[in-house]
This record gives structure tokens, sequence and C-alpha cells, in this order.
């Protein structure tokens, strides 16, 4: 068996420059914090066999299909289905809940943005996610924790402040107000959307809302390290090169609202911006609705 | 066999796949996925000269486990049974899931039917290429034909067009 190359290592997370710095710890805060009673660990990945095959000790898993979105409709799941979410992961209103996963922290930063929406506070993102944890050689384990659940009590979910509907994306492109298309290039010059004879998850039409930047999400993080670029990274590309603002009314979207949530925490704690939102319709939403305007360079 | 020994099966097939590599002298290569989680496969069939069985069937590919590791799965038992192309294409998507235990995939369908539906893709192509060839088209011709329905089906512009629509 091979042992992993250590990733390079970086920046202290205080030194970074970032605008909330308390939503990111280390692999290195993770490993000191493993038996602490009052964090808990919270994996969420792409491959939702990853957390089966091996975890940080302690961790539990919140999967985005099966806990986080509504059975039936298009939609998160309800306040009361969400307090059994955390009774039965032992979360507490005490509780520091620290998510990390697979694909740069894009589930990740998902659930902390759904845990957000119920105003969760005490939320943090392990910075550099599962694959800086494993490449350092860290111990994963697959014994299934079982917490004892309390008597936790969540507000209804206020979706107003972070997260953006078709209606509102509307007013966007009316109001030329900042969009941020987080896909691939090629998913927002409207190229290929799916490959020939694959299950269309995709969309009837391509290419982008009109007005909006592309910036794909992953620009955030560095590739060597998996951890985010420090603020000053992230301020040339979204302030100098894209011309955001930290004042600016953004949204942000891709196609189901996964990598856009990266984006959303990126903007939001990383560098500050007072007022962004997911619109975690996304493409799905807006390349199969009608008459919905759509631009293609 | 239990959720554990299955997710063990998957893990294994996905780390060590089987029937890995392209397969020489394929009649047919075809890819799927969905790039947009990462999930590819390309799929090569051989079928039994002048029969309608499968020979051999191997892959390429990248993805989650659930993705590799269920096409590897289904690549070994299609290279034990050799199945023929008509019981290929009535193969269901519940008994591959079931197949692979739906309190391990059920979340993740997309990926565990990822590996059966481009193998009944490549055997729908197999079969129209087989029916051109016996109205007496040639090689060149079944190509280019195939290079317009793909590009008539999902263009460049990523705008796909409903059976029977006209070019402006």
């Amino acid at each position: 068996m091979t042992t992993p190359k250590a990733p390079p290592s970086v920046a202290p997370i205080a030194d970074r420059g970032y605008a909330h710095p308390e939503v990111l710890v280390s692999t290195d805060w993770v490993a000191d914090h493993l038996d602490d009673p009052a964090v808990r660990l919270v994996e969420s990945d792409e491959d939702v066999l990853l957390y089966d095959i091996g975890h940080v000790p302690g961790a539990v898993k919140v999967d985005w299909v099966a806990d986080l979105n509504d059975p039936v409709i298009r939609d998160y799941l309800d306040r009361v289905r969400f307090e059994q979410l955390l009774r039965s992961n032992g979360i507490g209103d005490d509780t520091t809940v620290v998510f990390y996963g697979d694909r740069n922290n894009w589930w990740a930063t998902y659930a902390f943005w759904v845990f957000r929406l119920f105003g969760m506070g005490r939320l943090a993102v392990m910075d550099g996610g599962r694959a800086r944890w494993e490449e350092e050689g860290r111990p994963l384990v697959s014994a299934v924790p079982s917490y004892i659940g309390g008597d936790v009590r969540v507000g209804e979910r206020q979706d107003r402040a972070i997260r953006a509907f078709r209606e509102d994306v509307l007013g966007h492109v009316a109001a030329q107000k900042p969009l941020v298309d987080v896909r691939s290039p090629e998913e927002y010059r409207g190229e290929r959307l799916h490959m020939p004879d694959y299950p269309n998850e995709g969309a009837l039409r391509g290419g982008h809302i009109p007005g909006a930047a592309s910036v794909p999400w992953a620009r955030a993080v560095n590739p060597e390290t998996h951890t985010f670029r420090p603020a000053s990274e992230l301020e040339a590309i979204y302030q100098q090169e894209q011309g955001l603002g930290r004042d600016d009314d953004v949204i942000a979207y891709c196609r189901i609202g996964e990598r856009s949530s990266h984006t959303w925490f990126v903007l939001t704690y990383l560098l500050g911006f007072a007022q962004v939102r997911n619109y975690d319709g996304s493409w799905t939403e807006w390349g199969n609705s009608v008459r919905a305007p759509i631009e293609r360079p | 066999m239990d959720r554990e020994a299955r997710i063990a099966l998957l893990v294994d097939h996905a780390q060590r796949p089987r029937h890995a590599g392209p397969l020489a002298d394929a009649d047919v290569r075809v890819p799927g996925g969905n790039p947009g989680c990462g999930d590819l496969i390309t799929v090569y069939l051989k079928v039994e000269p002048g029969g309608d069985r499968l020979a051999a069937a191997s892959f390429e590919g990248a993805g989650c486990t659930i993705s590799q590791g269920s096409t590897s799965l289904l690549l070994n038992r299609l290279n034990k049974d050799h199945p023929t192309l008509g019981e290929l294409l009535d193969s269901s998507y519940d008994e591959m899931i079931d197949f692979l235990g739906r309190d391990v995939v059920g979340s993740r369908l997309s990926c565990a039917t990822l590996a059966l539906g481009t193998i009944k893709a490549g055997v729908r192509r197999l079969l129209t290429d087989r029916r051109l060839r016996a109205a007496g088209k040639s090689e060149e011709e079944i190509r280019r034909l195939r290079s317009a329905l793909e590009e008539y089906a999902h263009p460049a512009s990523g705008v796909p067009r409903a059976a029977g629509a006209e070019d402006a």
C-alpha cells in the first residue's frame, strides 16, 4: 500500500486575511478536537460510500439526497425533520458542527448552507476537506458512532436571506445586478450538457443567465493544498477580475446549487460580502423554464 | 449478503476494476456519464461473430465508488453469462439496483445505473449499424450518419432538437 504524498503546508487560517476566519478550521484543529464532546464532525460527500469506507473518527454522515432534501418535492427538509436530523446525530444547541467532504468540500459547504437556512450558528468547515486529511496520513475509521440526541430546537427555515428563487433571478437580470455562474466554462458557453444516451440530469437548453459572470467554483481552492486560497487571491478573482463589490447584491448558481454553495461560502465568509444568495434551482430549473432568458456567447 | 458486505464488494470492484481497459476489436465503443458530477465511463462491447450474443465487454472510467464499482460488477456478470443483445436491452434497471443493494445505492440511482444505461446505448448503436449495413450503407456512410445523428440530438449549441424538427 502506498502512502499518499503529504500536501504542502499552508499559512494559518488566521493569517490569510479572511473576513470571518471563525468558519474555517484546520485539519490540525480537528485532530485536536476528535474527542471534544462539544464538537460534531459531519462528513458530506458526492461519493456516498466514502463515509462507509472510512471517515474521520467520530464523524457522522449527512447526505444531501437522503438527509437534506424533502423526500417528495424539490425543496429542503422542514424544521421538524431538521430537528430530528440534529438529534439523531447528537447535535445540540451548544454543539460546534464542523463539515468536511470530498470534492473540495462542495457538499460540506452545501450542508453548511442548509444548516444556516435554519439559523444554526457554531458552524465551520474543515479547510482542505477529506482530501487533505487523507493526504496528511491521518486516521480514518469505519466504526459508525452513536450519539445521544439532545433536545435541540430550531426556528422555521428562513430562506430569503441566503437562498434565491427563479423570480429573484429574473429580477436580478432585469436590474442588471451581479450573477455568478460557477459551472465549468463548457456549461457556461452552452456546449454539450451531458453525454449522449445518458439520462438527462441537465436541462433542455444550454447557456447561461444573461449578464452572469463565469467564475468556476474550484478557482477558490488551491488544488495542491486543497485549502481555500488566501483572501488576497480570492479578491483578485472576484473583485479585481470580475468587478464584484462587498456591498453588491450577488446571486450564485450552478446546476443544482451545490457548487454555488461553495462560492456563496467564499464570498460571504472569506471575503465578507454582505448580500450573497445561492440559487439552488440553478440551471436544472432555469434551463428547463419556458421563456427564461438565456445568453450564449 | 448484508449491507456491509455489499459495500465491501462495490469498493473492491471500484478499487480493483475487473475487465478494465479497451477491448481489442470491439464492435462498439460507447461513452456514458455525467460530466456534472464527474462520473464517466466508456464501454467496449464485442459480439460473437455473426451471432446475437455478447462475447466480451470491458470499460474505462473515472468517478465515484458506486459508478465505477457497479460497472465492474456488471461487466463481470456479463462476461460470465454472455447474454443475448435482446436480453441486454430487456435488462431491468430495478434489478440492477436490487443486485447492488437498494440500501447502498438508493440515494445515487444515476450512478448505479450508469453502466447498464451505457451498455444498452451501445447495443442499440450496434443494432442500428447492422440495419444500416444490411441496407447497403458503407462504413464511411454509417460513420457520417452517426455523427450527424449525434449532432442532431446533442448539438454543440446545447439545444437538443425534438424528433422530427426541421432545421431552419
